[in-house]
C-alpha cells in the first residue's frame, strides 16, 4: 500500500514560559520524514524529544515555525496522525475491542468491526478481544494500544517511548513485534526513545537531539538489511557513533551487545 | 513587589466568587428593602448586623457558645480518647479486631440522631444525654480511622523492622504511631466536626440550659429570624474554624506522606 | 477456609452472647428498672406487637417515602451541580465559594428557615433531605470528574471525540466510582436526616413514633425503633452497594483507585 505521508519540520522552536521566565524547550529544528520512513529521536530526559512528539500530534501548540503533513499545516490533532504513548491509556472500563475501536467514528457497523479485529490479531492478541485492560500484561496492553493508534490508517504513527514501561525481556520481543507491524502496514514511523539499541534496531535514520534547548545534533542513517544483528559489526559501529555523540562510546572497538 | 503580585493573582483568581456573593447580597437587600418578602420571612441585612452586635455585647452569644462549648469538650474528649483506644486495640491486636469489630460496625449502623430518643430516656435531658450523645458521636469515627490508620502503615516497614529486630514498643514508637498519625488527626478532624454538629442537634432536641442551639430554636419559635440567621453563621463559622485547622494539622502531616510516593 | 471463617464466626459471638446474657440476667435480677432497660423479651414482644398491629409498617412507609423522595431529589440536583462545576471551570469559579461556605453550615442550620418557609409538612422534610443529600453528591461528582487523569483526555482528543463522546465515553464512567460513593454517603445522611426530621417536627415516621414512646417511657419501643433503623440503613447501604458491584465490575479486580 503506497499512501503518502511526508512529515515536514521547518525551523521549529517551541518555548514554555511561565512568571516571565521563558524556557527554550525547542531551538531550530528541522526533519523531513519520507513516507514509509521508520524514524527513531534518541536523546536523554529532558531534551525536548517528549515535546517534539506532542507538538507533531496536535496536543501541544503556540510554536513558531511550520510542520507539515504533505505540505498542509496542522491544526491541533487529527486522525492522519496517530500515536502511542508510554503509559498505554487504554481506558480500563472498555474491552480491548471496544478500546481498539475508539479511533473509529462507528465502531458498531460491520465494517468497522472487521477492521478492529483484523488489527487486534495483527498485533497478536487474537482471543483477547472482550478482555478488559487489567487481565492483560505490560506488553500486550502496549500491543492493544498500537492495534487502537492503527485501525483508523493513520498516515504517520508517532511512538513516544513505547517500550519504556515493559521489562528488558519483553521489550526485545516487542522490537520484533513492531518492526513485524511497520513492515505489514507500511506506515511511516517516528518513535521517541532513550534505547539505543532499541532505535537501531528498528530505525532506518536516527535522530540525534541533544537537551537544553533541544536540537538536533546529527542523524545518523542505518543502511543495515533486516532482520539486523544486535551483535553485528555494523550493527555495533553504528552504535558507537551514536554513544559517541553523548560521550558514552568506550575505546575499544568491539563491546559486548546483548 | 512579591506581595503585589501574589494579590493581583488572588484577586484575578477569585473575583468571579466575589461577584456571587455581592450578587447575593444585593439580592438579599433588594428583597429585604422593596418588601419582596415580609420582615418575619427575610429579615435585613443591617436587622441582622445589629441583632449580631446586641447579642454579642450582651454576653448572651458568648454564654449560650460557652455552654455549647464545654460541652463538646467534655463530650469529645470522652467519645474520642475511646475511640482512639479502642481503634488502637482492633489495630494492634488481631484477636480485639475479631472480637471487637463485628459489635462496632453493628452499633455504627444506627444514625447517630436515632440515638437521641434512647439516651433521653437513659440520661434525662440535662448537660449528662448532650455529654452522652456528643460522645457517641465523636466514638465511631476516631475508631474506624484510628484503626484504619494503624492497619494502613505498609507492610515493607513492618518488614524492615522486625529485619532490625525492633521491640514491640520501639516498633510502635517508630513506625506505627507515625505511619497512622495522619489517619489519626483525620479522625480526630472528623470526631470534632460531628460532635458540634451534634451538640446543636441534641441542644434543640433538649431544650435545657442554653447553648447554641437553645438558642438557635428560641428565636425560631418567637419568629426572630434575624436572630436565627446570627446563630446560623455562628455555628457556620464555628464548624469552618474546626475544619481549618485541624485540616492544616493534618496537611503538614500529610507532607512527608507524599513526598515518599 | 471453612475452619478459619467458623472461627471468625464464633470471636465474633462472643461479645454479643456475653452482653445478651448480662442482659437478661440484670433484668431478670431487677438490677435495672424495667423502665430503663426491658427484658429482652419484652422487646421481641413490642417488635411482635408493632408489626401486628401495623404501627410498624405504616411509620416505616411514611419514613421511607420521604427518604425516596428527598434522595432523588437531592442526588439529582447534587449530581447536576457537581457536574456542570466539573465540567464547566467558569461554572465552578462563580459558584464554589458560595457553596463551599454554604457547606459549612450544618444541616440543622436549615431547620429554621425551612421550616419558616415550608411548614412542618412533608415538603419540608423532604426538602430537607434533598439538601442533606445534595452536598456530598456534588462535592463527590465533582471530585470525579476533576479527578479524571488528563492522559485520558488526551486519548480523546488524540481520536477527535467530540464533547458528548468525550462525557460519554471517558468523563462519566472515570468518574463513576466517586459519583457512587457520594451516593452512598448521601443515602446514609438521607436516612439520618429523616430520623432527625421526624424528632423535630413530625406526626408519623419512624422518629415519631420514638418521640412518643420517649414521652411515655415506653424504652422497649425506643430500642426497637433504635434496632429497626440501624438494620433499615444497613439494608439500603448494602442495597447501594450491590448497585456499585454491578457498575463498577471493571474495578475491583484493577485494585482500588
Amino acid at each position: 500500500m503506497n499512501k503518502v505521508g511526508t512529515l515536514e519540520v521547518n525551523n521549529l522552536n517551541k518555548r514554555f514560559g511561565s512568571l516571565g521566565q521563558d524556557v527554550k524547550v525547542l531551538d531550530d529544528v528541522n526533519l523531513t520524514v519520507k513516507p514509509g520512513e521508520f524514524i527513531s529521536i534518541v536523546g536523554q530526559s529532558g531534551c525536548g524529544k517528549t515535546t517534539f512528539l506532542r507538538l507533531v500530534v496536535g496536543l501541544e501548540s503556540d510554536y513558531e515555525g511550520d510542520i507539515l503533513l504533505d505540505g498542509k499545516k496542522l491544526n491541533g490533532p487529527d486522525l492522519k496522525r496517530g500515536v502511542v504513548f508510554q503509559d498505554h491509556r487504554l481506558l480500563p472500563w472498555l474491552t480491548i475491542e471496544k478500546n481498539v475501536g475508539m479511533g473509529l467514528k462507528n465502531s458498531s457497523d460491520r465494517e468497522a468491526r472487521k477492521s478492529v479485529l483484523e488489527h487486534i490479531e495483527l498485533v497478536g492478541l487474537k482471543g483477547y478481544e472482550k478482555h478488559y485492560p487489567h487481565q492483560l500484561s505490560g506488553g500486550m496492553s502496549q500491543r492493544a494500544a498500537i492495534a487502537r493508534a492503527l485501525v483508523n490508517r493513520p498516515k504517520i504513527l508517532m511512538l513516544d517511548e513505547p517500550l519504556g514501561a515493559l521489562d528488558a525481556l519483553t521489550r526485545m520481543y516487542m522490537h520484533q513485534e513492531l518492526e513485524r507491524i511497520w513492515k505489514k502496514e507500511g506506515i511511516t514511523m517516528i518513535m521517541v526513545t532513550h534505547d539505543v539499541d532499541e532505535a537501531i534496531f528498528l530505525s532506518d535514520r536516527v535522530v540525534i537531539m541533544s537537551s537544553r534547548p533541544g536540537t538536533i545534533r546529527k542523524i545518523i542513517p542505518v543502511p543495515l538489511a533486516r532482520p539486523r544483528d544486535r551483535a553485528g559489526t555494523d550493527f555495533l559501529r553504528i552504535k558507537e557513533e551514536v554513544l559517541k555523540e553523548f560521550h558514552l562510546h568506550t575505546e575499544t572497538p568491539f563491546s559486548y551487545a546483548i | 513587589m512579591v506581595i503585589a503580585e501574589k494579590i493581583k493573582g488572588f484577586i484575578a483568581g477569585n473575583y468571579r466568587g466575589f461577584i456571587t456573593f455581592l450578587s447575593l447580597f444585593i439580592l438579599w437587600s433588594g428583597v429585604t428593602h422593596y418588601q419582596l418578602l415580609s420582615p418575619e420571612s427575610l429579615p435585613a441585612p443591617q436587622v441582622v448586623t445589629a441583632t449580631f452586635k446586641e447579642v454579642f455585647s450582651s454576653g448572651l452569644l458568648g454564654k449560650s457558645l460557652g455552654m455549647s462549648l464545654s460541652r463538646i469538650a467534655r463530650g469529645f474528649l470522652i467519645g474520642c480518647s475511646l475511640g482512639f483506644l479502642v481503634g488502637a486495640a482492633m489495630g494492634v491486636s488481631r484477636s480485639a479486631e475479631r472480637l471487637l469489630a463485628p459489635l462496632i460496625n453493628a452499633v455504627r449502623q444506627v444514625p447517630i440522631i436515632g440515638w437521641i430518643p434512647l439516651i433521653i430516656v437513659w440520661c434525662g435531658i440535662a448537660d449528662m444525654s448532650k455529654i452522652t450523645f456528643i460522645a457517641i458521636g465523636a466514638f465511631f469515627p476516631m475508631v474506624v480511622n484510628t484503626f484504619d490508620g494503624i492497619r494502613s502503615v505498609p507492610h515493607g516497614y513492618l518488614e524492615v523492622a522486625r529485619v532490625f529486630e525492633y521491640g514491640r514498643l520501639r516498633l510502635l514508637r517508630s513506625i506505627v504511631v507515625p505511619g497512622a498519625l495522619p489517619a489519626i488527626v483525620s479522625g480526630i478532624r472528623l470526631s470534632l466536626g460531628a460532635s458540634w454538629m451534634l451538640v446543636v442537634w441534641s441542644e434543640i432536641n433538649t431544650r435545657s440550659d442554653f447553648g447554641i442551639g437553645d438558642m438557635l430554636w428560641s428565636a425560631r419559635e418567637s419568629s426572630k429570624m434575624d436572630l436565627v440567621i446570627v446563630c446560623i453563621v455562628v455555628i457556620g463559622a464555628v464548624a469552618f474554624s474546626i475544619n481549618e485547622l485541624l485540616g492544616q494539622i493534618e496537611s503538614r502531616l500529610q507532607g512527608w506522606k507524599r513526598s515518599c510516593r | 477456609m471453612k475452619l478459619e471463617q467458623l472461627k471468625n464466626l464464633t470471636f465474633a459471638l462472643i461479645i454479643p452472647l456475653v452482653l445478651l446474657i448480662a442482659w437478661d440476667v440484670a433484668t431478670r435480677l431487677e438490677l435495672v428498672s424495667a423502665q430503663l432497660l426491658p427484658p429482652p423479651r419484652m422487646l421481641f414482644e413490642s417488635w411482635l406487637e408493632m408489626q401486628r398491629n401495623g404501627e410498624l409498617r405504616d411509620n416505616m412507609e411514611v419514613s421511607l417515602l420521604r427518604v425516596v423522595l428527598g434522595f432523588l431529589l437531592g442526588a439529582g440536583v447534587g449530581f447536576l451541580l457537581g457536574a456542570a462545576m466539573g465540567v464547566w471551570r467558569e461554572v465552578e469559579l462563580y459558584l464554589s465559594p458560595l457553596f463551599n461556605c454554604v457547606r459549612q453550615v450544618p444541616i440543622v442550620g436549615w431547620l429554621p428557615f425551612l421550616i419558616l418557609w415550608l411548614g412542618i409538612d412533608e415538603l419540608f422534610k423532604v426538602v430537607f433531605i434533598a439538601v442533606g443529600t445534595l452536598i456530598p453528591v456534588s462535592v463527590k461528582t465533582l471530585e470525579g470528574i476533576k479527578g479524571v487523569p488528563a492522559s485520558y483526555l488526551e486519548v480523546a482528543r488524540v481520536f477527535r471525540f467530540g464533547w458528548a463522546r468525550t462525557l460519554r465515553t471517558v468523563i462519566i464512567p472515570c468518574a463513576l466510582p466517586s459519583i457512587v460513593t457520594g451516593l452512598r454517603l448521601g443515602l446514609s445522611e438521607a436516612w439520618m436526616l429523616v430520623v432527625g426530621a421526624e424528632l423535630v417536627a413530625a406526626s408519623a415516621g419512624i422518629g415519631n413514633v420514638m418521640t412518643i414512646a420517649r414521652r411515655l417511657f415506653q424504652t422497649d419501643v425506643v430500642l426497637v425503633g433504635v434496632i429497626v433503623i440501624a438494620v433499615t440503613g444497613y439494608l439500603m447501604d448494602r442495597l447501594l452497594g450491590l448497585l456499585e458491584l454491578r457498575l463498577l465490575g471493571w474495578r475491583r479486580a484493577n485494585g482500588a483507585h
